[in-house]
């Protein structure tokens, strides 16, 4: 199998796999508990905050850990009660459907346009600020093609005027610098299993001074605000995949860059008229989103998948009803282009010989969908 | 319903999973169909392989099936 879907998942990391592993087993304490067994659970929890403050230039303090990416969007834009809203046409569903949800309770909420290359731009974040405007929720980086949006310079220019700003970074944290405080924000989200941690692990880092309200009530766990027993293990390979991640984060993108590069290469020789959506300057290093003219992602993306080869679609498919992605429609892309579409996600394991049985795979593909008799 | 027939081999009345699983891995407005080993020998896979994949795609709901 290649796996070529590193934006939605990640392999575990075998080093963080094999520090997680004692918390499964020998040291399987709740960490409320008194005696020692829990006393090291708790310990290994707070070195894990501490490894998640560091990767993120943050405090200890400021981190909270949750079940994942979307209840740490859900948590941050729940807890908007009345005034306004602004975030983007872009967002991940966690953040789209909290917005909707925020509608129904009466909020307003503006949903900021993308430039053809799915970029926000400043100006509209400007234009789009009320008297009444309370939280600001832009994405570091999109999870179907890749731009990464100026949330620095969003940053500054909210700083003082008492509207919160919140950054959905899961798809950026461990792979691009990711520091809180030159990005400006008030809540940041992060997800552990995008960068080679575990499932069922999420960060949110709420800056000192901010408060959320309660989230889950019972015990004292995470300060109160997140009560039920610890996902210990989970914790800690969140702690350690994102200093494994921040370690050769350089590196790594480098790779990243030439597998994507050697991809748009191969296939463009092969089938010229391809498309390349995303901001090629402001761009995640391992995502690369393509428009097949003529056939379907999801035919490319079943095709490749019985050669063994997994990346994704940005339609819903699964249920059989045809969906263009949200995303690709923000760009200006037809319903018919959006659906054309397939991303291609590299991470720390793929190979240049992977590339290039994905490039060969694909051209192979496309050909045969083309080929058939409509 | 018009009874479809296998573009290549000619087998006659096609399954709905055979009618299916061409829409759902070549394109859903294809009007010339293909039955299972006809399917298999046209993208290089085995036949079994196929029919894994139909109950993969019936278990994810999709009406195609």
């Amino acid at each position: 199998m290649i796996y070529a879907d590193n934006a939605a998942t990640t392999k575990i990391s075998d080093s963080v796999f094999e520090k997680m592993l004692p918390f499964l087993q020998e040291q399987y304490g709740n960490a409320s508990s008194q005696y020692s067994l829990g006393v090291k659970a708790k310990r290994a929890i707070e070195q894990a905050r501490q490894q998640v403050a560091v990767a993120i230039g943050a405090e200890p303090y400021e981190i909270v850990f949750t079940s994942g990416g979307s209840e740490s969007n859900s948590w941050v834009l729940s807890s908007v009660n009345n005034g306004h809203v602004i975030t983007s046409s872009i967002e991940h569903h966690s953040v789209i459907n909290s917005c909707h949800s925020l509608e129904r309770k009466g909020i307003d909420v503006t949903y900021l346009p993308v430039d053809s290359k799915g970029r926000v731009s400043l100006d509209s974040v400007k234009e789009a600020i009320r008297s009444d405007t309370r939280l600001v929720s832009i994405m570091l980086a999109n999870n179907e093609i890749g731009t990464i949006q100026p949330i620095a310079e969003i940053g500054e220019y909210l700083c003082g005027r008492n509207i919160l700003f919140h950054t959905d970074a899961v798809q950026a944290v461990g792979h691009i610098p990711v520091i809180v405080e030159e990005l400006g924000v008030d809540f940041l989200t992060a997800s552990s299993h995008k960068f080679n941690g575990a499932k069922g692990t999420g960060i949110l880092y709420s800056r000192n001074g901010v408060s959320l309200p309660p989230l889950i009530f019972g015990g004292e766990q995470e300060r109160g605000v997140r009560a039920g027993t610890e996902n210990v293990a989970g914790i800690v390979a969140t702690g350690y995949a994102i200093e494994e991640s921040v370690k050769d984060m350089t590196v790594m993108a480098d790779k990243l860059l030439a597998f994507v590069r050697a991809t748009i290469y191969g296939i463009r020789a092969k089938i010229p008229n391809i498309i390349i959506n995303g901001d090629e300057n402001n761009h995640l290093p391992g995502i690369v989103n393509i428009v097949f003219d003529g056939a379907t992602g999801e035919s490319l993306m079943h095709l490749l998948d019985l050669k063994g080869i997994c990346v994704s679609t940005s339609s819903a498919c699964a249920s059989g009803k045809d969906e263009a992605s949200h995303v690709l429609m923000a760009l200006g892309l037809t319903e018919q282009q959006a659906k054309s579409a397939i991303r291609i996600s590299y991470g720390r394991y793929n190979n240049m010989n992977e590339v290039k049985t994905i490039v060969a795979a694909i051209c192979n593909a496309y050909n045969k969908i083309l080929s058939v008799k409509f | 319903m018009e009874r479809k027939v296998c573009y290549v081999c000619g087998k006659d009345n096609l399954s709905k999973d055979e009618i299916g699983l061409t829409k759902k891995l070549l394109n859903k407005n294809i009007k010339c169909f293909y039955c299972f080993d006809c399917l298999a020998e046209y993208l290089e896979v085995d036949t079994d392989f196929l029919l894994e994949k139909v109950e993969e795609f019936k278990t994810q709901g999709c009406v195609l099936f």
